[in-house]
């Protein structure tokens, strides 16, 4: 029974003149968004390899120079293009991608895509993440809409209903069946990205793994669908009130409730204007050590207590340079500031993203937009980390720089210089993003969530066909 | 096959159907007569559970109809006054997924044949169903019947719509199955047909049985004088 209504149902549903039309140009869309994502990520990529390569070489070539000199000089670290953001570009369009480090500051990335673009990018693009999330859905309302309501306006049902039918076995099999075209297109999708991805040489973090678990979140995105417009078609009467119930639906979950998510996000745990928290950076700075002020309160305590420590008399005493010292635990001062403020951020950030999940129920396209970012590592958290890798990095160098000057110069010394060879001996930046265990951890409300609306979808949908 | 007992179907101060007693065993054709509203489709809408009783039992082949709806099924084949089939599939395809609905697989060549008894011509076959007349729905219909192989046949008023010659061919169908021991509920206004192939006949008005005969107890004549008074009255 079960059977035989799926193999009915897709000749139905592939005779359909607005599924041909409609999956056609899905099709379409998608192709054109590989090929365009596919095409850019490549252009990425080389420009992140030769930006890379360029800055590494003017960071070594600097010649013989003191290291706080070369401190202030800097150098750029370069974000890598996530291989799955070819499926979900998430927020990377708004975020920088690269970053300026040098003493005493820490810099927020710059260069974001769409700062170079015109006005017009305000009105979207066409990518892979838009048609997976929300034209499918579209697609799935077509073919769906009417499943039940056919049956009912066409007289069919009275038949199928004396042929002894029961509506438990109708309402599986034709949820298997609006199903089985979108299963298809979307594992085409996937396949199709993954051999793209696979094939392009030296892709960043491409796994298979992700690639399945982005895969299986969308499958499981379309099924919450495919039983709401089924269970909307079973309710209703007639296919006119289904299509625009279903439609409502899709308008309400995938437009609406993400705005009022951001909303309320926002009056809930306001992020700090940039003018606040530059000006709240320079004030916490202020009481603190500098390495460029050693006649400050701060210095001057520091520095009787390592005269006690090594019982010497004077700072010129000690076995290494002061300055180089004082420098560095300057910079380890403003490490610790920037450290506090960015987390205060992070923590206005996590409460943002707490409250998006505490209302992720009642929209299905809110836990799906969360994971399928989380796990393409084009969210906000992923470019979080990669800001923190390169903090961690820059309080790295500066104590390599701050150490070689402490070492090897004298107290009071004017004009030491590093060896032109020195900089070679720096640790090359290297990024790798976070693993899928980690991402779906922090992702695990979200998963919940998305798993709750396909058991609640279904239950609602196998409770309403026992009275069609 | 058909046993009701007392069934009666209100809806709020109307009563569609009045403590209503049939019995119709194999081999029976049993034709419902009466003007339009009189409860002849309620009766069969009753047995195929499509409502429930406000009070009174169904039993089909003694399985109460709305205790066990999907069981009674196995055994009723259902022709509506309009059959409707799904437009986009050919009637090879309809015959198939309706009688799949039923349990039965058949393949390509008995299909063929059920068609073919139902008296559908051989070019329509492969031909979707958006180009079919009522009458040729109607037959596949039939044939959905004939497949089901059931043991009794419920049918509101089948033969509106066929030409006299597709009606006749109906009624030798209609004999042929009484012949095999199929009992048979059939609701028409066509006293000339009921006469020629019933077995008993009722007629009613008003959800009220009023009048039973056998077929043969009276003539053709007389039934319509019965079934006239009946309405004047």
């Amino acid at each position: 029974m079960i059977r035989k209504t799926i193999i009915k149902e897709l000749k139905e549903i592939f005779r359909d003149g607005r599924f041909k039309f409609s999956a056609l140009l899905v099709i379409i869309l998608i192709a054109v968004a590989i090929v365009i994502g596919s095409n850019q990520y490549k252009n990425t990529n080389k420009q992140y390899e030769i930006s890379q390569n360029s800055e590494r070489n003017v960071w070594e070539n600097q010649g013989a120079k003191n290291p706080h000199s070369a401190a202030h000089f800097g150098t750029y670290v370069f974000k890598p293009k996530n291989a799955l953001a070819l499926l979900d570009q998430g927020v990377d369009k708004y975020e920088g991608i690269s970053i300026f480090l040098e003493a005493h500051s820490r810099n927020e990335a710059q260069y974001s895509a769409a700062g170079d673009q015109t006005e017009l990018s305000r009105f979207g693009e066409l990518t892979s993440d838009f048609i997976l999330l929300y034209v499918i859905p579209l697609l799935i309302i077509i073919i769906g809409y009417n499943s039940f309501t056919k049956e009912k306006e066409g007289g069919t049902y009275v038949l199928l209903k004396s042929q002894g039918i029961s509506n438990l076995k109708l309402a599986i099999a034709k949820l298997i069946a609006v199903y089985i075209p979108v299963f298809i297109i979307c594992s085409v999708l996937f396949l199709t990205a993954g051999i793209v991805l696979s094939s392009l040489s030296n892709y960043s973090a491409f796994s298979w793994d992700k690639l399945l678990s982005l895969y299986l979140t969308y499958l499981l995105y379309y099924l919450v669908f495919a039983q709401i417009v089924l269970l909307i078609s079973t309710s209703t009467k007639r296919s006119g009130i289904s299509l625009v119930s279903a439609l409502s639906f899709w308008i309400l979950s995938c437009f609406i409730a993400p705005k009022i998510a951001a909303n309320m996000a926002e009056i809930k745990y306001p992020y700090p204007t940039k003018q606040e928290f530059i000006t709240s950076l320079e004030e916490a700075k202020k009481g603190g050590l500098s390495g460029h002020n050693p006649w400050s309160k701060e210095a001057k305590k520091l520095e009787a207590k390592l005269l006690k420590e090594y019982n010497v008399r004077h700072v010129s005493e000690l076995p290494f340079n002061f300055s180089g010292y004082i420098m560095q635990k300057g910079e380890e001062h403003e490490a610790e500031v920037y450290f506090k403020a960015y987390g205060k951020l992070k923590e206005q950030f996590s409460n943002q993203a707490n409250t998006y999940k505490s209302i992720a129920f009642i929209s299905p396209f809110l836990p799906t937009r969360f994971l399928s970012m989380g796990i393409a590592g084009t969210d906000y958290e992923s470019h979080m980390s990669f800001a923190e890798a390169a903090e961690d990095y820059r309080i790295q160098t500066q104590k390599f720089l701050n150490d070689n000057n402490m070492n090897n110069s004298k107290y009071g010394e004017r004009g030491y210089k590093a060896d032109a060879s020195f900089w070679k001996t720096l640790p090359k930046f290297n990024y790798t993003a976070p693993t899928l265990d980690v991402i779906l951890k922090q992702q695990n409300t979200n998963m919940a969530v998305l798993v709750l609306w396909v058991f609640i979808s279904g239950l609602l949908l196998f409770i309403s066909t026992k009275k069609i | 096959m058909i046993t009701t007992t007392n069934l009666t179907k209100k809806y709020g101060d109307f009563t569609a159907l009045n403590n209503l007693n049939l019995d119709i065993k194999p081999g029976e054709i049993y034709c419902l007569l009466g003007a339009n509203g009189a409860g002849k489709s309620t009766t069969i809408n009753l047995l195929l559970n499509f409502i429930q009783p406000t009070s009174g039992t169904a039993l089909i082949n003694n399985i109460d109809v709305t205790r066990q709806p999907l069981e009674t099924k196995k055994y009723l084949a259902y022709i509506p006054e309009n059959l409707m089939l799904y437009p986009s599939l050919t009637a090879l395809e309809n015959l198939d997924y309706f009688s799949g609905i039923a349990g039965k697989s058949l393949n390509k060549n008995t299909m063929e044949s059920f068609l073919e008894e139902a008296g559908l011509q051989k070019e329509a076959f492969n031909k979707k169903i958006k180009a079919f007349s009522k009458g040729m729905r109607q037959k596949v219909g039939i044939a959905i019947a004939l497949a089901k192989d059931a043991k009794l046949l419920l049918l509101d008023e089948p033969t509106s719509g066929l030409d006299p010659k597709a009606g006749n061919e109906f009624g030798m169908l209609l004999k042929n199955l009484k012949l095999k021991g199929v009992a048979i509920l059939m609701a028409t206004h066509d006293i000339f047909r009921a006469k020629e192939i019933a077995t008993h006949i009722g007629i009613m008005k008003h959800g009220v049985l009023k009048h039973q005969f056998k077929a043969n107890d009276l003539s053709l004549a007389e039934l319509e004088k019965h079934y006239l008074e009946t309405m004047n009255y």
